[in-house]
């Protein structure tokens, strides 16, 4: 396995660990997948639950958040225990950047889970829909490639891909790892405003919704 | 004491909305009350607007008493978990920790009476067992109404006895709002009665007046 590993660096023109590169965007990858899919069910399949009057519909979105984030954190550990015991070199640029792109992403997943949770109650194509643009998304959010290395090959591509909002978060978590790499795509702004429209729009909704959404 | 000002009530179906209350005005008492009306004229969908987990589309009902979640056939439990973790569950939901919720579990546990089931996963349980746990977990709260949806009629006779037993003392504690079809059952459980017929709810005084006009109301359609 580690011959693998460090047979899959060499083929690559860039001198970042690409093992180390992989484990990273897949780990924040399916955590935004993830924290989608669960949120998009959570509604819907909690409907049982709604007879508690305590128990509010957001109630069971946080519950399988906080399931996620668990799972989460277990899978990184083991990642990072793996990572110690092939004696790689996992030292992190800006550690902390690292961190707030993943908190980040998760926050953005969970206001997205948030639309497709309540869209799902009422339109039920809604969950399936995500469902089918997961598998195309994990090839066109720069999972397993850089925009550098693309913009390398053909800038209009780039730009393209930089549509994707979740490119964005690959790149800033990618760009304050790797010392060779850095975040000069990362669009910040960008970033911002669809995390504030996707979460602000699902709470917004949630509040005015949460009466029909309990008697559905 | 339960309020109802200017209560409509509707679902949409695929011929427009369907209403179950127009405009419904009605102070109802603290009493044993009976809810009679035939399939489909909203009984359950009027008890659970009552629960509070379903809501009017307009007017408003209010209400100083605590009402616990009307006990049905079905739902309200996590198939995958067993009794006791379901049981578990709802003591905290309901803020129910430590030697409290260890009395609730074991007199669930006893009223039920299911056996090693009772550790098992839900899903491996008839519907028989699954409304025994129901009907115990709803006994060991307390609350001022307990909704009840039919459930008296579940169970083998053993458990009917025993569940009208309990409930029958649990009544001294609370009051019940008891949607049946069974005339018996209400007569001997309920001191007032409401009728609900053609978007209206009717309110009488003495459940035998109102199990009278909705016998009427049954020739008639008849």
């Amino acid at each position: 396995m580690h011959m693998v590993l460090r047979g899959s660096d060499s083929s690559s023109n860039s001198v970042y660990d690409y093992a180390v590169f992989l484990v990273l965007s897949m780990t924040s990858f399916f955590l935004f997948r993830d924290t989608l899919g669960k949120s998009a069910g959570a509604f819907t399949g909690n409907k049982s639950l709604f007879i508690y009057r305590r128990v509010k519909p957001v109630d069971t979105i946080v519950a399988r958040m906080l399931v996620e984030i668990f799972i989460m954190s277990i899978i990184m550990s083991i990642f990072i225990i793996i990572g110690f015991y092939l004696g790689r070199d996992m030292h992190a640029k800006n550690l902390g950047m690292v961190f707030l792109g993943y908190i980040w992403l998760f926050v953005f997943g969970f206001g997205l889970g948030l639309l497709v949770a309540i869209g799902n109650v009422f339109y039920d194509f809604v969950g399936k829909l995500v469902g089918y643009i997961s598998m195309p998304l994990l090839f066109l959010s720069g999972v397993f490639y850089s925009i550098q290395s693309v913009y390398q090959v053909s800038p209009d591509v780039a730009q393209l891909l930089l549509y994707n909002p979740l490119v964005h978060f690959m790149e800033m978590i990618h760009g304050n790892y790797f010392y060779d790499l850095d975040d000069r795509f990362v669009d910040y702004e960008y970033m911002a405003i669809w995390t504030a429209v996707t979460l602000f729009s699902g709470l917004w909704l949630y509040i005015f919704l949460e009466k029909r959404i309990v008697s559905s | 004491m339960i309020k109802l000002e200017n209560v409509t009530k509707s679902y949409p179906t695929l011929n427009g909305k369907k209403f179950i209350l127009e405009d419904v005005t009605l102070d109802i008492p603290r009493k044993n009350i009976g809810i009679l009306g035939r399939n489909g004229a909203g009984k359950s969908t009027l008890l659970r607007m009552l629960g509070g987990i379903e809501y009017p589309d307009s007017g408003k009902i209010s209400s100083d008493c605590s009402f616990s979640w009307p006990m049905g056939l079905s739902g309200g439990f996590i198939p995958t978990m067993s009794a006791k973790e379901n049981v578990k569950f709802v003591c905290r939901i309901y803020d129910k920790y430590g030697d409290e919720m260890r009395e609730i579990v074991e007199s669930v546990r006893e009223f039920c009476d299911i056996g090693e089931y009772f550790d098992m996963p839900m899903k491996t349980y008839s519907s028989g067992m699954r409304s025994r746990v129901g009907f115990g977990l709803s006994l060991s709260f307390d609350f001022d109404y307990l909704l009840i949806d039919e459930t008296l009629a579940t169970g083998d006779t053993v458990f009917k006895e025993k569940a009208k037993e309990a409930l029958e003392n649990k009544i001294g504690e609370c009051n019940i709002l008891l949607v049946n079809h069974g005339v018996q059952v209400l007569k001997n459980m309920c001191d007032v009665g409401i009728l609900l017929h053609e978007q209206k709810l009717y309110y009488f005084d003495d459940i035998g007046d109102a199990i009278k006009e909705y016998n009427k109301i049954n020739r008639k359609a008849a």
